[in-house]
């Protein structure tokens, strides 16, 4: 991604912190095939990871009384995956490590750009190379959306690539 | 009795067993199945077959073996330790099915009922029994659902034996009060010792009986709510007192495989005629919708 990424939609505009991207500390992470109608932190350490058993063909663990079956995810060579979060406005770029004053020359937007009301902050919280992927009672396999959703790098790369004219 | 196999991994289903005596290879036995911890919506469910040869059946009954419920926890450990000393013609083994195991049963994609669980587990056992090549010649069993039907089901399965099945079996064959003696302390000494999967800080054990009526069991439920994961995996999430307080006091979970109700099925069929040009959201090309990808205008 460029620096200054931005994007105009129903009157919001989208600003990545890009110095947000380098200093982003790695984590693991489980994608899960349910939906938690909540949305902060959660004692995984202390609930999920220590539940998590090698079986004979896969991991397994369970979540709220369900069996789920799960396998590791490698993120596709060359990307690095980024777990976004949406600034407050209140707080400010505090909420991101290593979004201090000092690295604020990185930001190549005006001054007065940023006192729009339209403008959103996001920056990565933290970044990942694999993630954990796991399906209700059967292993997510090959076919699964998100192995799918990791092909679309590479064919945005090129559709959007550069055609010689000729 | 060693329960260390299960306390090193309690998240799905454990045998333990005595050795078999020789004279039950040679002689015709009775065994007897009974099990312990169905009700609680705590811990493990215990299953237990115990079986001597017929001619031994006297011996047994000089223990005076009675149905577990009827005797103290002293009573049954004593009485467990003299079946032990009689090791020499009285044979056990049992199935720990855990708490986690019992949850993702009954509430798998496929529902797997506490009933066939139970009869599964038992016609397991008396399998066991013969694989360890106990000349099993009469099976005793307490009844869970319908005598009638579950008999005729074990029957089939084990053509070769003749099988009983009644309620109250445990007060009624010593074979089964034996039994329900070797599930029941299995089961006490079980959830005495859980060995929690999960990292919890200052727990606390004081759960009463683990029965749903029981109100320190429901308070205990109460306290040990987490709003995401919902309580340690000690607890069997199928029972309706364990779903009636995460639907109260958990966050909701949407899981996929979500009965679809007709929030988007058909509407009147003069809908097709009203609707207003500019209504239909833009959807996104087939290969995003596909891959479950959305641009994030906000997250």
């Amino acid at each position: 991604m460029e620096s200054g990424d931005e994007e105009d939609v129903e009157k919001h505009r989208i600003h990545l912190r890009p110095v947000t991207l380098r200093s982003a500390p790695s984590v693991t992470l489980h994608l899960l095939p349910c939906e938690v109608g909540v949305n902060r932190p959660a004692p995984v350490g202390r609930f999920f990871t220590p539940a998590i058993r090698q079986g004979p063909d896969g991991l397994e663990v369970s979540f709220r009384g369900r069996r789920l079956r799960g396998e590791e995810v490698e993120v596709p060579p060359g990307l690095l995956g980024y777990v976004m979060a949406m600034e407050e406005k209140s707080l400010g770029k505090q909420d991101f490590p290593g979004g201090s004053d000092s690295d604020e020359q990185e930001l190549v937007e005006p001054p007065e750009a940023l006192e729009r009301d339209f403008d959103r902050f996001m920056g990565a919280s933290a970044s990942f190379q694999r993630f954990t992927l796991w399906g209700l009672e059967t292993v997510p396999g090959p076919d699964a959306k998100v192995r799918a959703a990791l092909t679309w790098p590479s064919l945005a790369q090129a559709i959007h690539a550069q055609v010689p004219q000729d | 009795m060693d329960l260390g196999e299960l306390e090193r991994d309690n998240t799905g289903r454990c045998r333990l067993n005595s050795p078999v005596p020789a004279v039950c290879r040679k002689e015709p036995c009775v065994l007897g199945v009974d099990e312990a911890g169905r009700g609680p919506v705590l811990g493990p469910m215990v299953y237990a077959i115990c079986y001597c040869p017929m001619s031994r059946l006297a011996d047994l009954e000089a223990l005076k073996v009675a149905d577990s419920k009827t005797l103290s926890e002293s009573e049954r450990d004593r009485l467990f330790a003299k079946m032990e000393e009689d090791g020499d013609f009285v044979g056990w083994a049992l199935d720990v099915l855990s708490p986690n195991l019992i949850s993702t049963s009954m509430l798998g994609r496929v529902k797997y009922n506490l009933n066939s669980l139970s009869h599964d587990t038992a016609a397991g056992l008396v399998q066991y029994a013969l694989d360890q090549g106990v000349n099993v010649a009469q099976v005793f069993v307490d009844t869970v659902g319908m005598p009638e039907t579950y008999q005729e089901r074990l029957q089939q399965r084990f053509p070769g034996i003749e099988v009983t099945v009644k309620a109250k079996a445990d007060a009624l064959y010593p074979v089964v009060s034996a039994a329900s003696i070797c599930a029941k302390v299995a089961r006490d000494q079980a959830v005495k010792n859980w060995q929690f999967v999960e990292k919890l800080q200052d727990l606390d054990t004081d759960y009463g009986s683990g029965y749903p009526n029981d109100p320190k069991t429901k308070a205990w439920l109460r306290k040990n709510v987490e709003p995401v994961f919902g309580f340690p995996q000690f607890v069997r999430f199928s029972w309706r007192t364990a779903q009636s307080i995460l639907e109260k006091e958990a966050e909701g979970v949407t899981w996929e495989d979500l009965p679809t109700g007709d929030q988007e099925g058909q509407g009147r069929i003069t809908s097709y005629f009203n609707e207003k040009p500019g209504n239909r959201p833009h959807l996104p090309h087939r290969y995003f919708q596909e891959r479950g990808l959305e641009s994030a205008t906000t997250l």
